[in-house]
């Protein structure tokens, strides 16, 4: 028994002797408890909202949504569910993937901002590099919840860094917009005008009085935008911001981050990207997959097209020499990109006629050409990795807005002018020689022209329609139809808004979905 | 995350060129050791034997095992009792040993006699079989828990990938779903599902805990117990809520050294491939399609075909995809061992070689293992060690499934053709892909994309556990055991240039290798103790044991590789363009365990079991770190009691048992939160600077815990006339509280990386299990059937605090909710097919609102379930389970004479699957057709199929929809599992080639399914527990034509 005991013993100690440590440190990552301790781990967590702005749904299904549902695009595309969903209002699944993903990516960022909005302010570090870091986040922050307006409009209004258990109610519209104009507005007090070096491309002052300006418009709040505006054209912004002399300057890779860009998305091509999913490895995609769903058939998928009655609008105005309006071959690509036609319009290395032919169906089709890379000798695709900046806000989109937003104040004669840089800088008569004394009205409909013609396919004709109460008549509507056949399944109660995702809807008995779906 | 990237051809040379070195070092070890040993028999004259057996009765009694001792040569007797028998020279002062079930064993000294005759008696120990229940094994009268013991010898007569997957059908409260993937495993799950996320019984082989996936050998199991309830599994506490597979390896015997070989041979066919249309057929049907629907049909199916161009007309094109990508497959198994041993120790080796060719091209499974199992003792002290080495090569391409696309693909597309070769298009290769405007098709060309993007996988593994004992006295004894399961896992991809799918975008060409590696490593201390004292007895188990666990991933990849004379170099280094790496710990978790097992036994009559375990697991924080499982079980013999002295009873005894267990479904460090510093962005005026982003990515939950099982279980062992008929039943009901889910969390929150684990759900799971055997023995036909079933009900108790009015989880077309099974679906309802115009303009609600005023006849009409006027995810309601309601296994075994034969039946009754793969085709978008299909006309109105046309209709978009009762479908199932007839070659013939025994078999499995499912196979395993019945193109169990050999010297 004595050896037994003294057995037991030995083995028990033997035992508590190698008992294993249960604290195991996970050596991949810092863990929660550890970081937004200082500058550098401030500087990451910004960094972390803008990446959110390369996500591909982000880049890429978003502008389908601001703008294929439009008059301005339609899509033809084999994959039914892009017109069916994003055409054409044909909307029987509200757990359809990409627009729950669109939703998904800008609450993305908003986690994100929201993480940068509570960790940051406890951190000891330089208070005016803090200062400007909380605005980047908020103008980012308001950025996603613009997008989220826009698109969805009564979504939940999430402000702090989210728990799993969070069962928020709608906010309303008008809620959200009020939220992204208060961050807005606070962002734009700190944050700088511009930058220089490696923080060229980081949001400035200027970015946040633009998108203040929209946010306002967009409830047509136009005594508020004025504010921003002014600052932007008449007040600081003047000396900041300028029109490139040439137009397509806007579009090419070449010319990024120039005088006329306000609030710009950098992209950069990674060779060895095999992800869009930027939380998954740094082997990711931050450039964008836009150009290769864009660009024509057999060059990239042709997924949207432009309809012909956008390029008829160029055709209203003639240049001060009575050319075409420049601003056609920089927008499309065409049978008449080049004004020669076809035989000599190149598209991506062949002529449009040897490509397409003078005959069938694909002579009148119409791409968009601004987020091409065909500019680059030797190109004859595109891919997923386009390098091109997205110019989301241009100082012409600005100049319009303040001329806008002038004539709904009731001063339309102060308007002109603003018009008229924009359409010199496109080599067309000043609005003042070719349309003077227009009523507010007419001034209003000009401006719908002008936004065309400027702005086609920059992914803001949608909340242009919003504002301009296209969506609140049928009236509207069958003017709409006439342009884009696709409005003829528009429902007035239902399609302003996308349906939230069903998933959130099915999850969070506070939430309830958007009317009518 | 898998980041599995590409490769191509040269590698499979390489693969092959190693696989034959191991194919051939295996044929020539087995030569040698084969005529190394013969050569050793010795030539010699033998003696026969002659007899009778009777019974007590003087009866002659028939199919006695006749043995001569520490040989294996023997004999039965004859329906008589007489046998004769040839006793090797040397033997003839041996002894003789009969045995036969229901009678005590006797062993008969020759003493150079040629006649001897004996009588046997019945056995009072017939009961003396014993079970492994985890760190003990105790008689299995004494056993009162729920186990089920596999025969083995049914098991290995199903040619099996893996071990789950040859025990389909051989137990009850078993549930075992296959696939015919070579190198897959079976989706196994024990007494239904007790978890959202994880239902994998936890293996122990030779007591060492590692999964006894595709790549352990199954031959050279020597039994197979399975531990279903609280009792029986609690030793293993936190792990064993999903049961317990205990799998022993094969040991030498005592005796002198054996050679035993086995070989086996077989093809593999797929039963049923999707009836499509050929070309001609397909090309009518679709310019139907869009002329119903005003559009121009597809150059590629006009009447006037395009001169030239890319396109080519379906009238030069006839592709039978599905024959050009599968194949009949082969198999082959190849085991031989030497074993033996004696009193001081036993040895066994083993070395086994398995192949196999899918039936689908490029996909292949081999694998190849050694195994030294030895024992020696020393006086108080025994040691011993089972060891198993294997390594495993696999194909099998990552990124597609073949049963998905191939019966997508348009015959009008040819697989591969000159005149499609293409370098601007990315399309080198000339691959059929179609093409947007003249053939769209949007399905993978799965044979491109085998050439294209080359994957081999391999792993290397050592499983195995070596011990000491120390026999302090007859009745207590100390071990200490040390497991070791750890391997390296290698991926490579080889991708070269060009495209398998319509619209695919660039990627570079490129070599990725990803190695893993991983260690589990255990220590045990047991003691055991078995003391009788008069009428009481008590025996157990209580020691300590350590586990650790690590597994960590390299990954690196380079693109642009170099070709020489049409050669790829396809390691790292060989390419020359852009390169990355990536690399970390997966998992790194240490267990601490003490556990202990009283049995207490009083009289054989009374029976006590006490099971606890204490568990500590790094993978919680700490004030979750610590659980005990506790379980209690009773047992009571019955037939020992004097008012139950029946004469056919044999044996009776009622069990009972409650416990508690554990499952663990989390990562090392899921209840931290982790800072991700993958998010990059862009800045500089030129876009130079790529600048880090960093967050937490992933909410994290702090309060993980531990899921448990509460386990009740009643049974009942009866054997009965002389153990001739063994029955055993079971009822079980188990409650799992703390289920950890990943509740599918909104997206407003932001979350990336998966949802978050919460510890929300709690599920029950209650049934019957019933097996029952008749053995017959009595007369040179021998024979014995088996059936078991098993019913499993589960239920929802508790699916976490999600909100007012929510109650479930909802993926995809299934709902789990509150007081209902798991993963029920929740679709549309539909209701036939509209006839006339007149039909949709009445489909109204009560207010009198038209529900699909875009519809026309020809179109499905859906169920309006909310009255609200239209149709959406407000009218889904519940159409079915994907639970059995009813699972059924049957084997019956027959031999008379030299000839044995073996049936085994499978039988799964009352789940519902959706078949996804019919939707693709039903859908008319993009795919070829069912040739069987009948679309509505005005002519044909008698029909299921709705009316041919473009979803670019709404009405037509509106047939497809995805929740829909149109997709569900009745999986009922009954199969032939496997036939087999054996010949045991007779002794006169096997002495003049000096071997002991030979067997010669012929096999077939899955010889015959009757089901209604219309899809490729109602046995669908599909790899979500929410949507477990959803058939997205499972893999079809083959149908195996086999023959095989096995002999002993």
């Amino acid at each position: 028994m004595k050896k037994i005991i003294s057995f037991l013993l030995a083995a028990g100690l033997f035992i508590t002797s190698c008992k294993q440590d249960l604290d195991v440190a996970n050596p991949n990552a810092p863990t929660t408890s550890v970081f937004w301790q200082n500058a550098t781990d401030a500087q990451q967590g910004v960094n972390a909202v803008y990446s959110t702005l390369h996500r591909d749904r982000m880049v890429l299904w978003q502008w389908f949504y601001y703008t294929v549902r439009s008059d301005e695009a339609f899509s033809v595309s084999p994959d039914v569910a892009i017109p069916n969903n994003m055409d054409r209002f044909l909307i029987t699944d509200y757990n359809f993937a990409r627009t729950n993903l669109v939703y998904a990516d800008n609450y993305v960022g908003v986690f994100r901002a929201n993480q940068v909005l509570d960790n940051v302010p406890n951190i000891e570090m330089d208070e005016a590099l803090k200062a400007r870091y909380l605005g980047e986040a908020k103008f980012l922050r308001a950025f996603f919840y613009y997008n989220l307006a826009s698109l969805f409009g009564n979504v939940p209004l999430i402000l702090i860094t989210s728990k799993p258990t969070d069962l928020p109610a709608n906010a309303t519209r008008e809620q959200v917009w009020e939220q992204a104009a208060k961050d807005l507005t606070e962002a734009a007090a700190v944050l700088p005008i511009s930058y220089s070096g490696m923080d060229v491309g980081r949001v400035t002052k200027g970015a946040a009085y633009a998108l203040l300006a929209k946010v306002y418009m967009q409830q047509r709040k136009y005594a508020e935008a004025l504010t921003p505006l002014q600052w932007l054209v008449d007040g600081e912004g003047k000396s900041v911001y300028n029109l490139m002399p040439n137009y397509r300057d806007n579009f090419l890779s070449t010319t990024e981050n120039n005088a006329e860009s306000v609030f710009e998305w950098q992209l950069a091509t990674n060779l060895s990207e095999f992800t869009p999913e930027d939380t998954q490895t740094p082997n990711q995609n931050y450039g964008s997959p836009l150009a290769q769903f864009l660009a024509p058939l057999n060059v990239g998928y042709s997924d949207a097209e432009i309809h012909r009655w956008v390029v008829n609008e160029f055709h209203k105005d003639k240049t001060t020499t009575g050319a075409r309006d420049p601003r056609l071959t920089a927008s499309f690509i065409y049978d008449s990109t080049d004004v020669r036609g076809p035989a000599f319009t190149q598209v991506y290395g062949q002529t449009f006629a040897q490509r397409y032919g003078l005959t069938g169906g694909n002579r009148n089709r119409v791409w968009l050409r601004k987020f091409s890379n065909d500019a680059e000798t030797g190109r004859t695709s595109e891919g997923f990795r386009s390098a091109n900046n997205y110019r989301f806000i241009r100082y012409a989109d600005v100049l319009l807005m303040y001329a806008e937003t002038l004539n709904e104040l009731n001063r339309t004669a102060d308007a002109y002018q603003h018009v008229n840089r924009v359409r010199q800088r496109a080599g067309l008569p000043t609005l003042t020689v070719a349309r003077p004394n227009l009523t507010q009205e007419q001034f209003r409909s000009q401006i719908m022209h002008e936004r065309v013609t400027e702005l086609a396919g920059e992914g803001h004709r949608w909340n242009d329609l919003d504002r301009w109460g296209y969506f609140e008549s049928q009236a509207r509507i069958n003017g709409l139809i006439q342009r884009d056949p696709a409005f003829t399944t528009f429902m007035l109660d239902r399609h302003r808004l996308l349906p939230l995702p069903q998933r959130d809807v099915d999850i969070n008995p506070n939430l309830n979905q958007n009317p009518n779906y | 995350m898998e980041i599995l990237v590409p490769k191509s051809i040269p590698i499979a040379t390489k693969t092959d060129q190693s696989r034959w070195l191991h194919k051939f070092t295996f044929t020539v070890t087995a030569i040698i050791l084969l005529f190394g040993l013969s050569s050793q028999i010795i030539y010699a004259q033998q003696v026969t034997v002659t007899g009778r057996v009777t019974t007590t009765n003087n009866e002659g009694l028939p199919g006695v095992t006749v043995l001569v001792k520490g040989t294996s040569s023997g004999t039965t007797t004859d329906a008589s009792g007489d046998y004769s028998l040839a006793v090797p020279a040397g033997q003839e002062n041996g002894a003789l040993i009969f045995s036969f079930i229901g009678y005590e064993t006797q062993e008969v000294p020759l003493n150079n006699r040629t006649t001897v005759n004996v009588t046997l008696a019945d056995d009072a120990k017939a009961l003396e079989e014993v079970v492994v229940i985890g760190y003990q094994t105790i008689r299995k009268q004494d056993l009162t828990g729920a186990a089920s013991v596999i025969n083995p010898e049914a098991a290995q007569k199903v040619t099996a990938n893996s071990v789950g997957e040859s025990i389909q059908g051989l137990a009850p409260g078993v549930t075992v779903r296959n696939t015919g993937r070579p190198g897959a495993n079976a989706a196994v799950d024990i007494r239904g599902v007790a978890s959202f996320t994880n239902t994998t019984p936890l293996y122990v082989i030779d007591g060492m805990i590692a999964d006894a996936n595709t790549t352990i050998n199954t031959n050279d199991i020597e039994s197979m117990q399975i531990l279903k309830d609280a009792s029986a599994a609690a030793i293993y506490g936190s792990r064993a809520g999903n049961g317990v597979i205990i799998i022993t390896t094969k040991r030498g015997k005592e005796g002198p050294a054996k050679i035993g070989v086995s070989v086996k041979h077989g093809v593999q066919q797929l039963p049923k491939l999707w009836d499509v249309m050929n070309s001609e057929e397909f090309a009518a049907t679709q310019r139907q399609q869009y002329l119903n629907s005003g559009a121009t049909p597809p150059a590629s199916v006009a009447l006037t075909p395009p001169t030239n161009g890319s396109v080519l007309h379906y009238t030069l094109t006839d592709t039978d995809w599905q024959k050009e990508t599968t194949q009949l497959g082969s198999l082959a198994d190849y085991n031989i061992s030497l074993s033996g041993g004696s009193q001081a120790g036993n040895y066994l080796i083993s070395g086994s070689y398995f192949t196999n060719e899918g039936t689908v091209v490029g996909n292949s499974f081999d694998r190849a293992s050694v195994r030294v199992n030895t024992q020696g003792t020393k006086g108080r002290i025994t040691f011993g060690e089972n060891l198993v080495l294997t390594h495993s090569w696999e194909e099998r391409p990552l990124l597609a499934n073949a049963f998905y696309d191939m019966p997508q693909l348009l015959p009008v597309i040819p697989v591969q053709s000159d005149a499609l070769i293409n370098s601007a298009a990315n399309n080198p290769g000339g691959w059929g892909l179609g093409d947007p405007v003249t053939a769209p098709s949007y399905a993978w060309n799965y044979i491109a994309m085998t050439e294209l993007f080359n994957t081999t996988h391999q792993y290397s593994r050592i499983v195995g556990n070596a011990y000491a004992d120390v026999k302090f006295f007859d009745w207590l004894t100390y071990r200490f055991n040390a497991g070791v399961d750890a391997g390296i896992d290698r991926h490579q991809n080889l991708r070269t240039q060009g495209n398998w799918v319509l619209g695919q975008a660039f990627e570079a060409s490129h070599v990725y290798q990803n190695r893993q590696n991983f260690s589990t490593l255990l220590f045990e201390h047991t003691i055991n103790f078995n003391k009788k004292l008069d009428r009481h007895n008590i025996n157990g188990v209580l020691g300590y044991t350590q586990q650790h666990t690590w597994r960590d991933i390299l990954e690196a990849r380079r693109n642009d590789l170099v070709n020489f004379g049409g050669e790829y170099l396809t390691t790292i280094s060989s390419a020359v363009g852009d390169q990355t790496s990536e690399g970390r710990i997966l998992d790194d978790f240490r267990i601490n365990g003490t556990l202990g097992r009283i049995n207490y036994t009083y009289n054989d009559k009374y029976l006590l079991t006490l099971t606890g375990r204490y568990d500590q697991d790094s993978r919680f924080a700490a004030q979750y770190r610590n659980a005990f499982f506790p379980s209690v079980a009773l047992g009571w013999r019955i037939s020992q009691e004097e008012f139950l002295n029946a004469a056919w009873i044999s044996d009776l005894k009622l069990r009972a048992s409650y416990g508690q267990l554990g499952i663990i479904t989390v990562g090392s460090w899921d209840y931290i939160g982790g800072i991700n510093n993958n998010p990059r962005v862009v800045f500089g005026a030129d876009n130079q600077t790529i600048a880090v982003g960093a967050y937490q990515a992933r909410l994290a939950n702090p309060d993980l815990r531990w899921e448990t099982r509460t386990s009740r279980n009643i049974g009942l062992d009866g054997s009965f006339f002389n153990n001739r008929v063994l029955v055993t039943a079971d009822y079980y009901h188990s409650l799992s509280e703390d289920v950890l889910v990943q509740l599918p969390i909104a997206y407003y929150l932001g979350n990336l990386g998966g949802d978050p684990f919460v510890n929300a759900a709690s599920l029950s799971n209650r049934g019957v299990e019933f097996s029952a055997t008749y053995r017959s023995s009595e007369n040179p036909f021998k024979w014995d059937i088996s059936a078991n079933f098993t019913t499993i009900k589960n239920r929802i108790e508790d699916i976490g605090n999600l909100g007012e009015g929510i109650n479930y989880l909802q993926v995809g077309a299934t709902r789990s909710q509150l007081g209902r099974g798991v993963g029920e679906w929740f679709v549309v309802e539909t209701n036939g097919i509209f006839q006339s115009e007149e039909e949709v303009l009445n489909h109204k609600n009560s207010k009198g609102t038209v529900i699909q005023p875009f519809s026309k006849p020809g179109d499905i009409r859906f169920v309006d379930l909310n009255d609200d006027g239209q149709i959406n995810d407000d009218d889904r309601t519940f159409k079915g389970s994907p639970w059995p309601k009813l699972q059924t296994g049957a084997q019956f075994n027959a031999a008379y004479g030299g000839f044995n034969f073996n049936l085994q039946l499978v039988g799964v009754f009352g789940q519902t699957v959706f078949n996804d793969v019919r939707r693709i085709l039903d859908s008319y978008v993009n795919t070829n057709f069912r040739r069987d299909i009948s679309p509505w006309t005005t002519t044909n109105t008698n029909t299921s199929d709705p009316r041919l046309g473009l979803n670019s209709e709404q009405g037509i978009d509106f047939n497809n929809r995805y929740s829909s009762d149109r997709w569900l479908e009745n999986a009922s199932y009954v199969r032939l599992r496997n036939i087999e007839i054996g010949y045991n070659l007779p002794a006169t013939f096997l002495s003049r080639l000096h071997t002991n025994n030979a067997r010669l078999f012929i096999s077939g499995q899955n010889l015959l399914t009757i089901t209604k499912y219309r899809g490729l196979d109602p046995d669908v395993t599909s790899a979500s527990i929410l949507e477990r019945g959803i058939d997205a193109g499972s893999w079809p169990a083959s149908r195996v034509y086999s023959i095989g050999l096995n002999f002993e010297f």
